[in-house]
């Protein structure tokens, strides 16, 4: 028996199962015991962070500095100032490109002073003409990816303008382009350190995974704390959302350039630089480039939580418009916000691909054709501009600026459409939403509650044992018991169980309907495009419809975080299930498999390590979900992650919840990835 | 084991190794201390360490071709990374053009790359990114050399290596053999002295390695550079290069040219590699040749010292007389006789077989 | 020698330095030139009143700035001086934060509108239309019609949808306790805002009953809301402040906060400010604007301006 235990994996589960159902009933539901609930050790952690912040910003090395405005000296700290010039260098870059596109006196002021620029009021920047911004965007497109290129973006810029968003997707552009340089420039900088060291490698790794993890809203307070309020902070919450897939993008595609190319650099007389940016980084191209596209989605996600913390633009415009639950204007700036993501990714994908043509002998008009015709279409465009000053009359320059609001809307039409979803599914649903919130979200729920502490443990470091051994079972303890120390443990028993729950449901949808589409190249194409889409939607819109539907309740929240968690579920499997080898294919024919046989025998196996960290994925996304779930009314992590928003100790409590979501992440990650590792070293596929 | 070189070159090699190790693991340096310069292979890997290099020591002349040959994992892909310094080797001294590489500072090293070597490498490691034109002129763009100038001279390399029309294609775009003739085109834009071939005919189909051997030879009749050529391949060493050196775990068991391995193998090892030659293939006539007897009468026609046996040996055997040997300058030095070939091609080698 | 030379200009520079600041210390009685920034909500009346305001300290000269903000953060956002003014402070949805806030330095209380408000649980009109529960709005009423309040996870009990718990922690479970419903009743706690409101647009729809946390003045009040009349709030009856929690919500003053250096780098700016006192009716007016004729927040406060000068021109003055 002992033998065959230690050979069967399927029998050590049955048996760690036996001790874990035995535990749960043996140990008594009471506060006591220590085997129920264990003392909540780390309550002090929180208060303990806060005072270290609130010391470091307010106490620590005060520095005499001049207040203008006050006409005194002040003691500010040192950390402070560091943090706040960090801030408004950030700042002057946002508005700068800001004041380009929309006009304005912030740039001018930064070069003289408020006091100049309120004594000479003529000095103000003019905005270019939306005309000129939407051609020159159209122009740009065709000049890096020919007619279609240029189709996309113009239209898009159309769209945005006639819409009458303007002006915040304006905004909002002007922060993202600040925000996802600055994250692709660090992303590539930490990835190639940890590249060439070990030590920055086991360091970052960790680091990266809690920065993923985490909860945006977590850091919003800190953030806001060190860095102010404004764009500048929206764009560093922002950046330090966007810059981990970047780095982990930049190292793996750097460690799979092959040895003889980086010789072959430095025989070609490479210095380390060169070797860096003309050699590795080009020939990491591929992961490099998805990094870059990952930043994008990124920023683009983060729009409207930005714009909790200051950064202006279309996620406050659409924060208000749902409050006022006007979800068809909300959608129409949902669009907006996917349109922007879409064209600065293909835009961005089309210029690292670009190639230059170095024979043919060019005119002077030739080479600087995209400029003339800039130039051209930038005065075609003041003139129709100044034009529009005659034409329009009620004071709306409809050639100039489309005023905020002032442009068509099919609001009315989406609004009406989700009018009918109510409608025609209300009943329905209703019945399913009692049946399922009765029948199963509660029972599961009370399920995780009555579960001892011990028992969990046993479950969680036994799975891990099982899987990776001692280490997988010590490093999945270790963060249980940070959880369990604080006394927040029954709440991420809360988001466990909503997390688990989701995540079967995101799992089945996302490995089916991935199989699915993976059978053809054009399903692929169109469901990955998809995937790109709904991770950029902002998920504030379809709360509303669904909490319309399903009212508050933990239905809702099941569905907010089963739409978000199941895009990586879908893109993994896809991706897995595309990259099995020609060859095995073929093997598979002449073996005479039909195609159900060929799916089930050679391509799922195959797969089925890419698609267990797609699950991993799909884990880290429910995770990062649940304050949205807090959003509609949770009594879980997220729902204190939110309160801590305007708790006295927010900075402590906030980073404190945020580290149990990223530990029950991790955790989960650890056996995941451990798994997935070791089946694909017994595939091969290392 | 290394045997006689040509000890009659008087002037100063190109490139020179002094016992040169490459021990892989944490205390290489210490152990190879300890041992003194006598290291036993199984001893160091009891220590954890993988002996790569083993007291190599070798010249190579301008203009020469150096084969290094061995099987994988004999340590001569090893050695060459050694020599153009792409891993520091454990001990020893390698000196280029009497420079001593090894006590280099980086910026030295990358202008010694920059202005004196080149490197064909087995995979090709061309630049996915960029075209054809431009993995050649990179070299050049790395050197600071102007784009217009840069493309200029890669073009010259285009048409050197028969590309011409192919210069905007992508690696991916191309054959195995056509990527190689690229990767041959960018080693040789900077116009380097020496050149480094790492297996550079490996990943390729026999056909086209045969012809890529052919276009080899062409461009170093063109060229002359000095040449260091690693291969596991003995036919191809036998064909293409002036001296071979023979490789077992990291030592050098036989440095001489490729008749005198054929004919004098050192030991064990190369003999099993020589069994099975042609020799006729690889003799040249010059190695079988004899003094001019003056007492015998010659045929009336000659052959040239440098002809290989094979092309010659009809000639020879149908020949009534021994024959004259001839150099370039048509100046009678030796003569060969039928009999002497008879033995020299298949006696030799029943005599082995016996052995 | 060279030095010497240098001596008459640095005496220049000095005078000029002493000049300037002398004529900066003239200014003084002017407002700084440096923006005042107003923080931006999510609702209607508080995003009009914001550009009431810019537009008010624009009339006197002064640089105005927005800056979306989230209401509860905003309050350490004043105290570290990012945000110069906030003038919506709720008593019972912001009270903590501002107290918080003030109590950690940086924040000074800017006055109180005249406006009071009610933020208290009730039912929307038709609750009481379609008789679903007899009585209401006394709270008695409650004792028994919970059957038509419940949802699939309030187990069998009527639910009380409470606003996000950080707006008064267990205020409502405790009240129910108190009370003696909470056999009957349950609380759920809503994420924010949009949730309470989805909630009213979906009973509304299906025509089911539903008790949802609410404030007056808001953009429900025009479809009709009533809100349930508890026992009177006096001081001290509630748990947290150690009485026995039977009573309801006292009206709610509307206070306006301040950074602390605000009145002296904008003293005028600042006496206009605190001078500024809405009433419930104009908070009113301005939510109308946007929510009931749909106009965009800054045209609807410059209409207001323009229709209002009689209000507002004697505080700038």
């Amino acid at each position: 028996m002992p033998e065959l235990l230690k050979q069967r994996k399927s029998l050590q589960f049955l048996l760690l199962i036996i001790i874990f159902a035995l535990l749960c009933l043996i140990i008594p539901q009471s506060d006591n015991n220590w085997l129920w609930r264990l003392p909540p050790l780390l309550k002090e952690l929180p208060g303990i962070i806060n005072g270290s912040v609130d010391y470091l910003m307010f106490e620590w090395w005060p520095i005499e500095v001049y207040d203008a405005e006050l006409d005194d000296y002040e003691q500010k700290p040192l950390v402070r100032e560091f943090t706040r010039s960090v801030s408004s260098v950030i700042l002057f870059m946002i508005e700068l490109i800001r004041e380009i596109l929309l006009g304005g006196v912030k740039t001018i002021v930064a070069f003289t002073s408020w006091d100049w620029a309120t004594e000479n009021q003529w000095a103000r920047w003019p905005a270019l003409p939306w005309t000129v911004v939407t051609a020159g965007a159209a122009l740009l497109g065709y000049s890096l990816g020919g007619i279609r290129l240029a189709l996309l973006s113009g239209l898009s810029l159309i769209y945005i303008a006639v819409f009458g968003q303007w002006e915040p997707s304006m905004q909002t552009l002007s922060f993202v382009l600040i925000a996802a340089p600055v994250s692709i420039l660090l992303g590539l900088t930490f990835g190639v350190w940890a590249y060439k060291s070990q030590v920055v490698e086991n360091v970052l790794n960790p680091l990266l995974n809690i920065a993923q993890i985490m909860p945006h809203f977590c850091y919003l307070i800190p953030v806001m704390v060190f860095y102010g309020i404004g764009d500048h902070a929206g764009a560093i919450a922002t950046i330090i959302f966007a810059t981990p897939p970047m780095v982990r993008l930049t190292l793996l595609g750097l460690k799979k350039v092959a040895p003889e190319v980086v010789e072959a650099g430095l025989m070609n007389g490479c210095n380390n630089r060169q070797l860096l940016t003309r050699v590795l980084i080009p020939t990491a191209r591929r992961d490099i480039l998805i990094g870059v596209n990952q930043v994008i989605m990124q920023c683009l996600a983060m729009v409207v939580i930005a714009s909790l913390i200051g950064a202006k633009g279309l996620g406050n415009e659409l924060l208000i418009a749902l409050n006022r639950l006007r979800i068809g204007l909300a959608l129409e700036i949902g669009v907006c916000i996917v349109l922007i993501a879409i064209v600065l990714d293909r835009m961005s994908l089309a210029w690292a691909n670009k190639q230059t043509d170095y024979f043919s002998s060019q005119s002077f008009t030739e080479r600087h054709r995209n400029l003339l015709w800039f130039l051209a279409i930038f005065v075609v465009g003041v003139v129709l501009a100044y034009a529009g000053r005659f034409i329009f009359k009620d004071g709306f320059n409809y050639l100039y600026l489309i005023p905020h609001n002032k442009g068509i809307s099919t609001a009315e039409f989406w609004q009406a459409g989700v009018d009918w979803i109510w409608d025609t599914f209300f009943y329905t649903l209703k019945g399913f939403n009692e049946w399922l919130i009765t029948q199963v979200l509660i029972p599961v729920k009370n399920a995780y509650l009555s579960m001892p502490v011990v028992a969990t443990f046993t479950l969680a470091m036994g799975t891990g044992f099982i899987v990776g051994g001692v280490r997988s079972a010590l490093i999945v303890g270790g963060f249980l018991l940070f959880i369990a120390l604080t006394e927040w443990w029954d709440r991420a028993l809360i988001t466990s169980y909503l997390v688990s729950v989701a995540v079967v449901i995101s799992g089945t949808i996302g490995v089916i309907v991935g199989t699915l589409c993976a059978q053809k190249q054009s399903t692929s194409r169109f469901i990955l495009t998809m995937c790109d889409t709904f991770q950029t939607f902002p998920s504030f819109i379809y709360l509303i419809p669904v909490m319309m539907l399903f009212g508050v309740t933990d239905t809702s929240v099941l569905i907010a975080i089963v739409v978000y968690s199941t895009i990586p579920a879908t893109r993994y499997t896809v991706e897995g299930l595309r990259s099995v080898p020609a060859s095995l294919h073929d093997a598979g024919t002449m073996a005479g498999v039909n195609r159900w046989q060929r799916l089930k025998s050679i391509e799922l196996p195959i797969s089925f390590p890419h698609m267990a960290l797609g699950i991993n994925q799909t884990v880290v996304f429910a995770l990062s979900m649940v304050i949205i779930g807090a959003l509609i009314g949770t009594d879980d992590l997220g729902q204190l992650i939110l309160k801590s928003l305007s708790d006295r100790e927010g900075v402590g409590n906030g980073l404190v919840l945020g580290f149990c979501v990223a530990f029950i992440g991790l955790a989960i990650d650890q056996i995941l990835r451990t798994w997935a590792n070791q089946r694909k070293q017994m595939l091969g596929m290392t | 084991m290394s045997s006689t070189t040509d000890s009659a070159r008087t002037d100063a090699p190109v490139i020179q190794c002094e016992s040169v190790y490459k021990i892989f693991g944490n205390n290489a340096k210490r152990l190879l201390k300890q041992a003194n310069g006598m290291v036993d292979a199984a001893e160091f890997e009891k220590a954890g360490c993988i002996v790569g290099v083993n007291n190599a020591s070798f010249e190579v002349y301008a203009g020469e071709i150096l084969i290094i040959m061995g099987l994988s994992g004999s340590g001569k892909s090893t050695l060459l990374r050694c020599i153009s310094r792409l891993t520091d080797a454990t001990d020893g001294k390698v000196f280029i053009e009497g420079e001593n590489i090894m006590s280099m500072r980086n910026r030295q090293l990358i202008n010694l790359r920059r202005n004196k070597m080149g490197m064909v490498f087995q995979s090709f490691a061309l630049l996915p990114h960029k075209t054809v034109v431009e993995n050649i002129a990179f070299p050049l763009q790395v050197k600071g050399v102007s784009t217009k100038e840069s493309m200029q001279q890669a073009r010259e390399m285009i048409d050197l290596v028969s590309l011409t029309g192919r210069e905007n294609y992508f690696p991916r775009e191309l054959s195995g053999g056509q990527q190689q003739r690229v990767g041959i085109a960018r080693s040789l834009a900077i116009r380097p002295d020496i050149w480094f071939l790492d297996e550079p005919f490996s990943a390729l189909d026999p056909l086209i390695r045969k012809e890529m051997q052919d276009e080899f030879l062409r461009l170093q009749g063109v060229l002359g550079k000095t040449i260091l050529f690693v291969t596991h391949d003995f036919d191809e060493a036998l064909r293409l290069a002036d001296r071979i050196a023979i490789m077992k775990d990291g030592v050098i068991e036989q440095l001489d040219t490729p008749a005198n391995i054929v004919l004098n193998p050192a030991t064990e090892y190369v003999r099993k590699f020589t069994e099975d030659v042609p020799r006729e293939k690889v003799l040249k006539i010059n190695s079988v040749m004899e003094p001019v007897d003056r007492n015998l009468a010659l045929a009336n026609a000659t052959v040239k010292d440098t002809a290989v046996l094979e092309d010659v040996a009809e000639l020879i055997l149908n020949a009534d007389n021994p024959l004259g040997v001839v150099d370039d300058n048509g100046s009678l030095i030796g003569m060969v006789r039928s009999s002497h070939i008879i033995n020299v091609l298949f006696g030799a080698r029943s005599d082995q077989s016996q052995a | 020698m060279k030095l010497r030379s240098f001596k008459p200009l640095g005496a220049v520079l000095a005078a000029g330095l002493i000049s300037l600041s002398a004529a900066t210390g003239v200014a003084r009685a002017a407002d700084s030139t440096q923006p005042i920034v107003i923080p931006i909500h999510n609702w209607s009346s508080q995003i009009v009143m914001a550009y009431v305001l810019g537009g008010m300290f624009e009339s006197m000269g002064n640089n105005v700035e927005y800056v979306p903000a989230d209401s509860q953060a905003v309050y350490e956002s004043i105290r570290n001086g990012d945000v110069t003014i906030s003038h919506e402070v709720w008593q019972s949805t912001f009270g903590k934060s501002f107290y918080n806030a003030m109590q950690k330095g940086g924040v000074i209380d800017a006055g109180t509108h005249s406006a009071t408000t009610l933020e208290e649980m009730g039912v929307p009109n038709w609750v009481i239309e379609q008789n679903l529960c007899p009585g209401l709005p006394n709270w008695e009423a409650l004792a028994d019609c919970h059957e038509n309040f419940t949802t699939a996870d309030s187990g069998g009990k009527g639910r009380w949808l409470e606003g996000p718990q950080s707006w008064h922690g267990d205020l409502m479970p405790e009240r129910l306790e108190a009370l003696g419903l909470a056999d009957k009743w349950t609380v759920k706690f809503a994420g924010g805002a949009d949730a309470l409101w989805t909630e009213l647009a979906s009973a509304k729809k299906e025509g089911r009953g539903t008790i949802v946390f609410n404030w007056t003045p808001n953009f429900t009040d025009a479809d009709g809301f009533t809100f349930i009349e508890f026992p009177e709030y006096y001081e001290g009856c509630r748990k947290s402040d150690g009485g026995d929690g039977k009573c309801g919500s006292p009206k709610g003053w509307l206070k306006k906060a301040a950074n602390y250096k605000f009145p002296r780098t904008h003293p005028a700016a600042y006496t206009a400010f605190s001078r500024v006192d809405f009433s419930t009716k104009q908070i009113g007016e301005m939510a109308a604007l946007v929510d009931t004729d749909k106009m965009d927040h800054k045209d609807a406060a410059k209409k207001w301006l323009a229709d209002n000068e009689g209000v507002w021109q004697p505080w700038v003055k």
